[in-house]
């Protein structure tokens, strides 16, 4: 069987989730790897969301949020944006992979942006391969 | 923890989910999820029937918490919570799986998308076992409405709610209200009066004792929340006139359209030949009742170009809707103050929708308009002719039904400009936190289900600001929006969604970390305690200070890290 | 190279009856309708396209209007009262009025005061000439014999140099109608051997009116069929056997039975033929132009008073006989010398030629390079 990444997706509830909708309103194909968990605001998203989606599994974890300047709660996106690089070198001092956690700002038109941006990712990690993460820590636990 | 008891319902939609998913399969595997004791697929949930199931199953089965997988909660939820409160149940002990807009609509292969959708289910299960129960808030309405722009929609929305009783302010820019109506001289397709509306609107307006009209001034801020806004006005005539505050509970943003600048198709040789003009260049000359050249004479050959900025790669792709019947117009204004003109419209589709349209087209063609068809992505070029002929210019064309490159002989070229968001939108958009397009159109709450509001509670849109279109459209968005807002003023009382965070004061540490961060200056800082609070009704529910906080001592309520833990481990197990 | 759009074009044509055609927003139905209408001669929406662009030298150079017999099925079809029918009955008229280089058509068909005037004129010249002729050499109470006051021997003289004064105007006009519709077009090479091959079309056009037997209706063309063969049966017998028919009392039957039968076909045909325009029964006679009325009243007058004349003369009241030859001459004459070379009879010469035309035509274009010839969508239509 070949390898079908698991992708956890955080949508902010203004823009990007609309834009999934849109994707589908638009009946855009896209591939089913992201499951999405809705947020009021990608500033809502704390890293430890992101760690528990990896260590539950997770291939991948998509961020997604409104435009820089187009945030529903003003700047909500700025904070994500600044969070984002901290939480990026957390993520590689433990080793995992810069490309398995995305940050994507989507719009609430942009449908087709989001079904891309899915696409692309599962690509990429298709190529990577499945994330050790959970497997890694049952080992640890074990040995423990 | 005792496990709650759950009760899933997966809809099929009519063949919307069912073609694609295999529901009945997402409602056996969700019937073996902990705590679900009921599980059914049915035809359509949102219908009578559907919700009644779901009311009949709390009241028979004692059901705790209720999952619906069906379209986006952004269609629906408020549908099927307003179910759960009709059998007594607290609406927030509700969850909705998105397997539509999300899954059947954008997935072709029916075992993978049904076993993403019980991932959903199960996520959505899992979340709504730790639901809490959540009481809404209830605020006043400030009956007053404040409106942004002076144009046919905002008088037409300030004129509704005055004459209801209610106060109004109306904000224009301008030193005079109008708008854009105010440069036009006849209206398609009945060819009345613009000035007659107009002077009717404005007398009205300016005579009205519950419109406080301030021309030549601007919103500087917008604070508060829906029923309970504060605005802050000022001048832009003079500065030394101050700012001045107004409580309104609603907003209504008017603010219309600009025109495409036509000189970016250089094509057509705008600003270069002097006798290529823009519409609204015309509207101006057919306000003096003089049609000419800047010769001086009047021309012989008129000729009408249409889709000027609209419906192109590579400058709007939008239609501007109101063009096509405003060339029409221009056609038989030309031909009654000018018989021996010959009028040519060169145009890519005849848009022709609206009430009236189709009959005008026809008409326009019994009045001799020569309709020359040009394809969608062609530019027709427009150069000065030779002195031996007879015209001033000539307009190369593919000519689409003819099959052949054809010159059109033009003394007057008229270019029907299409509209485009103003300058300021995005100030705007900022002003009242509302969101726009790809184009820069304000974006409605809901397309049909809820044009005339935002997704920000308490502002609402009218008018060509939301999307080009025509005087009946906008004035019917207006009032659509005057009426949105007297229900709730008739009801006195807002319920607000009972989702907001709040501070745990045993973990707060006093640090001060999310006061800074909150763009409502929701969170207030208690000396005394040596806490911070949160003020419920200005909080808006973002969350950046639930990720922010070191101690984890506020709680986004609806949106806790232990239910978006739980949502993690659903969709991954 | 751009073709230059003349938007007056369409004023000029209003004149010539082309009333409705800036109503056609080409929605193609009328085309596809058209039985006649075939790669490469599709009409009539691209006849009204060029009518509406003003592209004068295409419409010139077209055949299409000739190839059209109108059915008036188009009209019916039409969901903009266009009138394409009419439109291209428009268009022959115009036509005519381009290929005759004397100018005379196109004063009668802008202006039916000029033409009735004219037809005026000449009768009364036609009767005066005959009335001096007549007193000069014959006596008015005798209609045979040496002393007949109109001698068939001496009318048939006059006759034929009529006959070969309207030939050498007609077909001097229909050289202009080939060099327009075939010998102008550089980009058709039409063999020689298609001109031979082809010809028998012509005669067979003529006088089987075979295209217009396609027209779902089969009445117009019957109706059609007998007044034409009816009026060439009477050209044939009056200028081939001219003696007989004058020579009474005694009747030679086997000439006078198609006389007769050529009356009754030119009676029955163009009464009914008026009947239909009056009573407006179907498309292609609701719209009347002033040289339709003329055509059909010219018709009926000259056969009304050719029966009159022989049945005085068949009675044996000369006198009356013989001014009634001079009225019958006095219709006849304009009705040949300015209806046939000027007016709508000239249809009768051009419309088979045209078909003629189109089929070389269509031969010299199959011969052309394929890349030169148009094969975009909308252009078929």
């Amino acid at each position: 069987m070949t390898f079908e990444p698991k992708i956890v997706g955080f949508l902010c509830n203004w823009c990007s989730y609309t834009g999934a909708d849109l994707a589908g309103t638009s009946r855009i194909k896209y591939r089913p790897n992201v499951r999405v968990i809705r947020v009021m605001c990608s500033a809502r998203i704390d890293p430890t969301f992101v760690i528990k989606a990896l260590a539950e599994g997770a291939d991948g974890v998509l961020i997604c949020g409104c435009h820089p300047g187009d945030c529903h709660y003003t700047e909500g996106n700025y904070k994500t944006m600044r969070r984002y690089p901290l939480l990026k070198r957390l993520l590689a001092d433990y080793g995992i992979d810069d490309e398995r956690v995305r940050l994507e700002w989507v719009s609430a038109s942009e449908g087709k942006r989001f079904a891309d941006i899915v696409d692309d990712m599962t690509e990429r990690l298709c190529e990577l391969g499945p994330s050790l993460v959970k497997s890694a820590l049952a080992t640890d636990a074990v040995e423990r | 923890m005792e496990e709650p008891r759950i009760g899933v319902y997966v809809c099929n939609c009519g063949t919307n989910i069912a073609k694609v998913v295999d529901c009945d399969a997402v409602a056996e595997f969700a019937a073996k999820l902990p705590g679900v004791v009921v599980a059914r697929s049915y035809k359509y949930m949102c219908s009578n029937p559907g919700q009644e199931m779901i009311v009949q199953d709390i009241e028979e089965q004692s059901l705790e918490r209720v999952v619906v997988a069906a379209c986006s909660p952004r269609m629906h939820e408020q549908t099927f919570r307003r179910a759960l409160e009709t059998a007594g149940l607290n609406p927030y002990l509700f969850e909705m799986a998105n397997i539509r807009e999300q899954c059947s609509w954008v997935h072709d292969d029916g075992a993978i998308a049904t076993e993403k959708a019980q991932a959903l289910v199960h996520a959505a299960v899992n979340r709504v076992a730790r639901h809490e129960p959540l009481e809404r808030m209830s605020v006043d309405m400030c009956p007053n409405t404040l409106v942004i722009g002076g144009g046919i929609a905002g008088m037409t929305a300030a004129l509704e709610l005055a004459d209801a009783g209610k106060r109004v302010y109306l904000v224009e820019k301008q030193d005079h209200l109008g708008g854009n109506i105010a440069r036009v001289d006849l209206t398609a397709p009945y060819l009345d009066s613009a000035r007659d509306i107009l002077t009717y609107l404005v007398t009205r307006v300016l005579e009205h004792d519950n419109i406080e009209v301030m021309t030549e001034s601007r919103v500087e801020r917008l604070d508060g929340f829906v029923g309970n806004f504060k605005a802050t006005l000022g001048s832009l005539a003079n500065a030394a006139d101050g700012n001045a505050a107004v409580d309104v509970g609603s907003v209504i943003v008017c603010t219309g359209y600009k025109e495409f600048d036509a000189a970016r198709i250089t094509h057509y040789g705008y600003g270069k030949l002097p006798n290529v003009i823009t519409s609204f260049e015309l509207e101006r000359m057919l306000r003096q009742g003089r049609i000419e050249t800047k010769e001086g004479r009047p021309p012989q050959f008129v000729a009408i170009v249409h889709c000027v900025g609209s419906r192109s790669e590579e400058y709007h792709s939008y239609c501007s809707r109101v063009c096509c019947m405003t060339a029409l117009k221009y056609a038989h204004e030309v031909k009654s103050a000018l018989p021996k003109s010959y009028v040519s419209d060169v145009y890519v589709d005849m848009h022709a929708f609206g009430k009236g349209c189709e009959d005008f087209y026809r008409q326009s063609s019994e009045v001799k308009t020569l309709f020359l068809m040009y394809g969608r992505g062609e530019h027709p070029v427009i150069r000065k002719a030779d002195p031996g002929d007879e015209c001033g210019m000539l307009i190369e064309v593919n000519e689409l039904l003819s099959g052949e490159t054809v010159e059109i002989p033009a003394d007057l070229v008229i270019l029907m400009v299409g509209m485009e968001p103003r300058e300021d939108v995005d100030d705007v958009a900022h002003l009242v936190s509302i969101s726009t397009d790809k184009d820069g159109w304000f974006i409605e709450s809901h397309p049909k289900l809820d044009p005339v509001a935002t997704t920000t509670d308490g502002i609402f849109i009218a008018g060509a600001c939301q999307a080009p279109k025509d005087i009946p459209d906008t004035v019917a968005q207006a009032r659509a929006a005057a009426a949105r807002i007297l229900a709730r003023i008739a009801r006195g009382k807002l319920v607000v969604d009972a989702v907001y965070a709040e501070v745990d004061e045993d973990r707060c540490s006093g640090c001060r970390v999310c006061n800074e961060l909150c763009p409502y200056v929701a969170i207030e800082y208690d000396e005394t305690k040596r806490r911070s609070h949160i003020i419920s009704a200005l909080c808006k529910a973002c969350g950046a200070c639930v990720a922010a906080c070191p101690s984890g001592a506020i709680k986004a309520r609806h949106f806790t890290d232990e239910q978006i833990f739980a949502e993690i481990e659903g969709v991954l197990e | 190279m751009a073709l230059r759009i003349n938007p007056k074009l369409i004023d000029e044509l209003e004149v010539y009856g082309a009333e409705d055609v800036s109503k056609c927003y080409h929605c193609g139905n009328c085309s596809a309708v058209c039985v006649h209408s075939s790669d490469p001669y599709v009409f009539p929406r691209r006849s009204m396209r060029n009518l509406q662009m003003g592209l004068e030298d295409k419409l010139k150079g077209g055949l299409e209007p000739w190839l059209c017999y109108y059915c008036g099925e188009c009209s019916e079809q039409c969901p903009r009262e266009a009138e394409p029918g009419e439109t291209m009955m428009s268009l022959r008229r115009w036509l005519t009025s381009r290929y005759d280089w004397t100018g005379i058509s196109r004063l009668f068909y802008r202006s039916w005061r000029w033409e009735v005037g004219a037809i005026l004129l000449v009768g009364f010249l036609t009767a005066l000439g005959f009335l001096l002729f007549g007193f000069s050499q014959g006596s008015i109470t005798h209609y045979n014999g040496s002393n007949a006051f109109l001698p068939s021997s001496k009318i048939h003289v006059f006759d034929w140099t009529l006959a070969m004064l309207l030939l050498a105007v007609l077909l001097s006009n229909a050289a202009r109608m080939w060099w327009y519709t075939v010998g102008r077009d550089r980009s058709v090479k039409v063999p020689m051997k298609s001109y031979i091959t082809k010809a028998y079309l012509l005669p067979a056009h003529f006088i089987t009116q075979m295209r217009y037997a396609k027209c779902a209706r089969k009445t117009p063309w019957l109706t059609h069929l007998v007044l034409m063969l009816s009026y060439l049966t009477m050209l044939v017998l009056i200028m081939f056997f001219l003696s007989k028919m004058a020579s009474g009392p005694k009747i030679d039957w086997y000439v006078h039975i198609f006389g007769y039968l050529a009356t009754v076909g030119l009676v029955v045909g163009s009464v009914l033929f008026l009947r239909n325009r009056l009573r407006k029964s179907s498309a292609q006679y609701t719209h009347s132009h002033e040289s339709d009325w003329l055509f059909l009243v010219l018709l009926l007058v000259v056969t009304l008073t050719g029966i009159s004349q022989s049945i005085l003369h068949h009675s044996g009241v000369d006198v009356a006989a013989n001014i009634m030859y001079v009225v019958h001459l006095s219709v006849v004459v304009p009705m040949l010398a300015l209806e046939v070379p000027f007016g709508k009879w000239s249809h009768l010469a051009y419309r088979p030629l045209a078909m003629y035309f189109a089929d070389v035509r269509a031969e010299g274009l199959t011969r052309r390079e394929p890349a030169s010839v148009p094969s975009e969508g909308l252009r078929a239509a």
